[in-house]
């Protein structure tokens, strides 16, 4: 078995009197897909936030290729290989495809000046490469799709070095078919077999799709792990819920009616 | 399906469409509306060698202080103090060149006075912009304070050195000061010399002075000989400082960081932007802009008053809206705010072409495109966003 890229032992994360996370262990391999599961408030967010250097553990250590290793910032994360693509993005709408792509890391050549022809091609080869021919580079972001911008993020993380691509909840304001091209992208990325990926998600079915492991989370703790192939699909569906049994939904609901 | 990509959804323009779709097309058109019938109204005497220099000036003077405003907005924020800076650049350096310098330094050299006025003057904009990002408060709010703040002082340090809030008859610095001259007095005497060598061909070749009112229009004395000696200083700084933020914002990375501070700052952030260090960068631009303003006026005129620049940075904020920049930044276009400064400033000179005309009309008009600027901006900000 090849070693985790990153494996997090313990991480206790406390927001004053608030536990948001009490104790997390979990392994990411590269070129797996790690599906991070859990109810809302969950903790899936902070977990990835501390990986992301965003937030700083209260205690637990964070160890990359069995080195120990601490985050102050964001940068120091993402230099360490750690891209995260947020909820938000964080794309600016009204600027370029390629600027965006750039963002703060602008190829610069003499005098500060930007290579913009070799910025755009690179910003389209990229994006290429893991899905999306989008032929027009200098467009602006804010006339994508949801699912383009999910892809230019993505391809951004890739191209600037992350060996950890961290998805919080990718697939949740997409459409069906859009949803399926974000699912498409992972898979892609996994394929290069060098990049772990941490997905969060909601929904089963896609988890299921793509996912090589499974952890999740309730209320700050890790109720169950494993992988594909030791969790079946009621389980998952369990511990998806916060480890208790949904019932007869149809029934609970005809119940209130 | 398979071939229908996301890529075939997009239309080729053509070149008009292109260019009907660019930010700045707006001012543009205003622009030469303005230029068209002002030169009609003024029997072309807005335009002959004379006017042409005058009306470069002003437009300089519009031009400086909104590129300043312009960056600074499309980073996201507002410079209300712009006014108050000129002001207070104003005195500061009157004051050193007919006081001489603080704390007894002697005597004030033109470059003296201004450096010392700069380093003041980028250190309040420092301070400026720093309030702004570490309170977070809007900068309406915080320059509005610096808008009263820097006008009282001006008042204050006028009356405490100079017992008058006025400073007139300086000696005439450019005359032997290089420095002052390329503040304060004319440059591009090559431009008038040709055209007046032109006129006076065509004169030799026995066409009446009268028709080459192009190139002798107000350039002649009443004995024949070259009068207008070149565009005031204030138009070279125009052109570097306009040409400086052109090429900034469109072929550097810090071009790159400003649209991104203005555009989403926690994207940019989280992305290593230096969003706070590009903004009190603009504020010090601002007042960078503002006190060039005030040293080309100090150094051409020889005088400086408590009340100078006075709602000027209304007009620069304006003129960069009409030039499409957006209020709510991370967009807008150097070349528009060029187009912006050139119609506003041929506006407000008209009267003195077209005498007939109310000179009131001038702020009217500014209204009037200001308000249909927005109103256009708006729709090129929808446009890019998909229409939210
Ligand atoms: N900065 C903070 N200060 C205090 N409490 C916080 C902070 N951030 C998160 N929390 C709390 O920690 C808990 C976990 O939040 P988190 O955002 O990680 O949940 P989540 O699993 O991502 O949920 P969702 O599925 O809704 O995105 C929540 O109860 C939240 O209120
Ligand atoms: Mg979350």
């Amino acid at each position: 078995m090849t070693e985790p890229y990153m494996r997090v032992e313990n991480l206790v994360k406390q927001f004053g009197p608030f536990t948001a996370l009490g104790g997390v262990d979990l392994e990411v391999y590269p070129g797996e897909v790690h599906a991070l599961l859990g109810d809302n408030g969950a903790g899936k967010s902070t977990l990835i936030k501390n990986l992301a250097g965003v937030h700083q553990p209260s205690s637990g250590q964070i160890y990359i290729e069995g080195k120990p290793v601490n985050f102050r910032s964001p940068r120091d994360a993402s230099n360490a290989g750690i891209g995260t693509v947020y909820q938000d993005l964080a794309l600016n709408p009204l600027m370029s495809v390629t600027r965006n792509f750039f963002m703060g890391r602008e190829l610069k050549g003499m005098f500060g000046t930007l290579r913009m022809d070799e910025m755009n091609q690179i910003a389209h080869d990229e994006m290429l490469t893991i899905g999306i021919d989008f032929s027009d580079p200098t467009q602006a972001v804010g006339t994508m799709s949801g699912g383009q911008r999910q892809t230019l993020a993505i391809a951004r993380a890739i191209y600037f070095g992350a060996k950890v691509l961290i998805l919080d909840e990718p697939t949740s304001a997409l459409g069906q078919r859009q949803q399926m091209g974000v699912l498409k992208t992972m898979m892609r990325v996994r394929s290069r077999g060098d990049i772990a990926i941490i997905f969060i998600t909601h929904n089963e079915i896609h988890s299921k799709l793509v996912a090589d492991r499974f952890t999740f989370l309730s209320l700050g703790k890790v109720i169950g792990q494993g992988t594909r192939e030791t969790l079946e699909g009621g389980e998952i569906r369990r511990l998806m819920a916060g480890g208790a049994e949904l019932g007869d939904l149809a029934k609970e609901l005809a119940d209130i009616g | 399906m398979a071939n229908s990509s996301e890529a075939s959804r997009l239309k080729e323009e053509t070149w008009f469409q292109r260019i009907v779709r660019r930010p700045e097309i707006g001012a543009f058109v205003v622009m030469v509306v303005i230029i068209v019938g002002l030169m009609f109204a003024s029997d072309g005497k807005a335009f002959n060698a004379l006017g042409l220099k005058n009306n470069i000036k002003i437009i300089s003077q519009f031009g400086i202080i909104a590129l300043g405003a312009a960056m600074l907005m499309i980073a996201g924020e507002f410079d209300l103090s712009i006014g108050s800076m000129i002001g207070f650049a104003g005195m500061s350096m009157s004051l050193m060149l007919k006081w001489g310098l603080p704390f007894g330094l002697g005597e004030a050299t033109p470059f003296m006075a201004f450096a010392l006025t700069l380093v003041m003057t980028l250190g309040l904009g420092w301070f400026i912009g720093t309030v702004v990002v570490r309170s977070g408060l809007s900068s309406f709010i915080v320059t509005l304070a610096f808008l009263f703040f820097l006008r009282g002082a001006t008042e204050v340090g006028f009356r405490l050195i100079n017992k008058s809030t006025q400073v007139s008859g300086l000696q005439d610095f450019k005359e032997d000061s290089w420095f002052a001259h390329f503040l304060g007095g004319e440059l591009f005497g090559w431009f008038y010399d040709a055209w007046y060598w032109i006129g006076m061909q065509f004169v030799d070749l026995g066409f009446d002075r009268k028709e080459q009112w192009f190139t002798l229009g107000g350039n002649i004395n009443r004995r024949g000989e070259q009068w207008v000696e070149g565009f005031d200083a204030r138009f070279l700084w125009f052109i570097v400082i306009s040409m400086a933020a052109y090429f900034i914002l469109s072929r550097t990375q810090l071009g790159n960081w400003i649209f991104a501070t203005g555009d989403n700052k926690d994207a940019a952030r989280a992305n290593g932007v230096p969003v706070n260090r590009v903004k009190i960068g603009l504020f010090m631009f601002t007042a960078f802009c503002a006190t060039m303003f005030a040293a080309c006026q100090v150094f051409d005129t020889n005088t400086s008053d408590a009340a100078k620049g006075n709602l000027m940075e209304l007009f620069a904020i304006a003129i960069a809206v009409v030039g499409g920049t957006l209020m709510t930044g991370g967009f807008g276009s150097i070349v528009g705010v060029v187009f912006g400064a050139i119609t506003v400033g041929l506006v407000s000179n008209a009267v003195f072409f077209i005498p007939q005309i109310d000179g009131a009309w001038f702020r009217v008009f500014v209204g009037t495109i200001l308000l249909a600027a927005v109103f256009a901006n708006e729709r090129i900000r929808k446009r890019i966003t998909g229409g939210i």
